[in-house]
């Protein structure tokens, strides 16, 4: 791996990790107040993790089974925040009946 | 107040006196880098980096003991089996952190013998303590393991924190005797070292301070105990689920066969999903109760933990845990950025956030508010986020410098450790390092004070 493509490859990974997050936790606040822009940016940043996961997969040196696993990941990054929230809501709907 | 209350009152106390320690000894050592001749022949760099590493497992360690010692009275609803034989190991533990901190840094190194390995360092990264502290830290952990399980049985009471909890002492004590073997071969000798390393501070640790922030989030939400117990059960289940043979990515230079470059790279990549559902749940009860809560400091810096141990373990975690990256990053300011953001969100936050808690109790507050807890809130998380940031600049420099263009030899370390961009990164890193100390300061003069002058100050306006 060249010096200029390591870098690159961190700084991608990082950003990759960042911006499922941001997705999760602008979902999360969306859900929260009840608000639909704040729901189209959920997508829209976790569009930008997509993007940054094609990134990753095109533009990097690392190994087929990372790329795959960069794959795999972002659709449990997709998946955790409305599962998470679900249950979270559940929960403490079951809690508060009970 | 319980006895053991009273107990972890010293715990917490302690905790941070230590804390203010480690702070100090890693601007001792930031310093070290701007100016290596600083000290000469009287301090060695590597004994302040010791200072510093160890006092921040000490000062956490005690944290966790002291929330420990405060939460268990009230869980098992009266005084804990054993307590005076743990008041008595209190101040032997303070004792003998004092001792080796002072044999550390007034006889620093001996020779490669048995009487160096037992009087003054076990040679042991992050265990350095000589063997006769090591055997101390087992028995004061034996008698905290007596009081949790003893009290246990006499009240033949067990909730599902506490049954965590005691699961978890068992690997806790278990793992720390790894610390004592003197394996001669490196690769064999790092293989068991990193169960103790990765497994306390990624498993145990992290199921420790689970418990901790189920009681803590019980006290100040008022969450039920059947949601914080659903909780912690899936909480503990993926971060053990990854964090276990996470492990991997210690092993993949040090010797050990190939198949642990895929073990590592799949069960670490994995680590950041459940930090991922942590920050929706901070969201989630920080929503729900819309921000109000009786001690303001408490709640954020439980908030804080969530948010800190995403970013710290996960995204800068993330950025080298792939064996292509880390064959270059490992041991580089890179990944010592990752373990101050990390070991800062995952767990000093969390014990901060139970000291605030603890502070309302103790002096009977109705709300825990102010203006300094603010600035020290910010002074400490923007101080830690400017180093982390300094460090993986310097970081970067090295990986692409020293690693990647001159391939690691001796003329390659010198060039990285001359960069520009590595240099300045150690410079910014101090002075984000002086704002992190004045955060510090900050903090201990707000758990002094707060609480204490608003009669005072109330006092003063009923004579008006």
């Amino acid at each position: 791996m060249s010096g200029l493509s390591l870098l690159e490859t961190g700084l991608l990974l990082g950003l990759y990790v960042a911006l499922g997050g941001s997705y999760g936790l602008v979902y999360a606040i969306a859900h929260l107040k009840g608000a639909s822009i704040l729901h189209g940016m959920s997508f829209i940043l976790y569009a930008l993790h997509g993007l940054v996961a094609i990134a990753i997969i095109v533009g990097t040196p690392l190994q087929v089974g990372w790329k795959g696993l960069v794959v795999v990941s972002s659709a449990a990054f997709l998946a955790i925040p409305p599962i998470t929230w679900r249950f979270l809501r559940v929960t403490h709907e079951t809690e508060a009946q009970g | 107040m319980y006895r053991s209350q009273h107990l972890a009152l010293k715990y917490l106390t302690a905790a941070i006196a230590l804390f203010g320690v480690m702070t100090l000894a890693g601007l001792m050592a930031a310093y070290y880098y701007i100016n290596p001749d600083f000290l000469f022949g009287l301090l060695h760099f590597n004994i302040t980096k010791i200072l510093h590493i160890d006092t921040l497992v000490i000062w956490l360690l005690m944290g966790f003991i002291g929330a420990i010692y405060w939460f268990l009275p009230e869980e098992f609803g009266r005084e804990l089996v054993g307590i005076w034989a743990a008041e008595i190991l209190f101040y032997v533990f303070c004792a003998a952190v004092a001792v080796v901190a002072v044999v550390f840094i007034v006889v620093q190194y001996g020779s490669s013998d048995e009487t160096a390995l037992w009087f003054i360092n076990q040679g042991r990264k992050y265990v350095e303590a000589p063997r006769w502290a090591a055997i101390g830290v087992v028995v004061v952990m034996l008698v905290f393991a007596f009081n949790v399980l003893g009290t246990a049985y006499a009240t033949r009471r067990i909730t599902g924190i506490t049954a965590v909890l005691m699961i978890d002492l068992v690997p806790l004590i278990l793992l720390y005797l790894d610390a004592f073997p003197a394996i001669t071969n490196m690769s064999e000798d790092q293989f068991w070292w990193w169960w103790l390393v990765h497994l306390w501070v990624e498993a145990t640790w992290e199921v420790l301070i689970g418990c901790i922030m189920a009681w803590t989030v019980m006290q100040l939400l008022g969450t039920s105990r059947r949601i914080v117990e659903t909780w912690l059960y899936i909480e503990v289940a993926l971060v053990l689920g990854t964090g276990i043979l996470g492990l991997g990515h210690h092993y993949f230079w040090i010797g050990t066969p190939n198949y642990w470059l895929t073990i590592g790279g799949f069960f670490s990549a994995l680590e950041p999903l459940p930090l991922l559902r942590m920050v929706i749940h901070a969201i989630y009860d920080a929503g729900t109760h819309h921000m109000k809560t009786t001690n303001r400091p408490a709640f954020y810096w439980m908030m804080a933990e969530a948010f800190g141990n995403f970013l710290g373990g996960g995204v800068w975690g993330f950025m080298i845990t792939l064996p292509q990256v880390n064959l270059y990053a490992h041991g580089t300011q890179w990944t010592v950025s990752h373990g101050h953001f990390a070991f800062w969100g995952a767990y000093a936050c969390g014990v901060l956030s139970v000291i605030y808690l603890v502070v309302q109790k103790v002096r009977g507050l109705g709300h825990v508010n102010g203006a300094l807890w603010k600035w020290s809130f910010a002074a400490l998380n923007i101080g830690l986020i400017g180093m982390v940031g300094a460090l993986l600049v310097s970081g970067f420099a090295q990986a692409f410098v020293e690693r990647a263009i001159g391939g690691s030899t001796h003329e390659a370390f010198i060039a990285g450790q001359e960069n520009r961009w590595f240099v300045e990164g150690m410079v910014t890193r101090l002075i984000f390092g002086l704002l992190f100390a004045a955060g510090y300061v900050a903090l201990v003069w707000n758990l002094v004070t707060v609480g204490r002058r608003v009669p005072v100050l109330t006092a003063a306006s009923e004579v008006k």
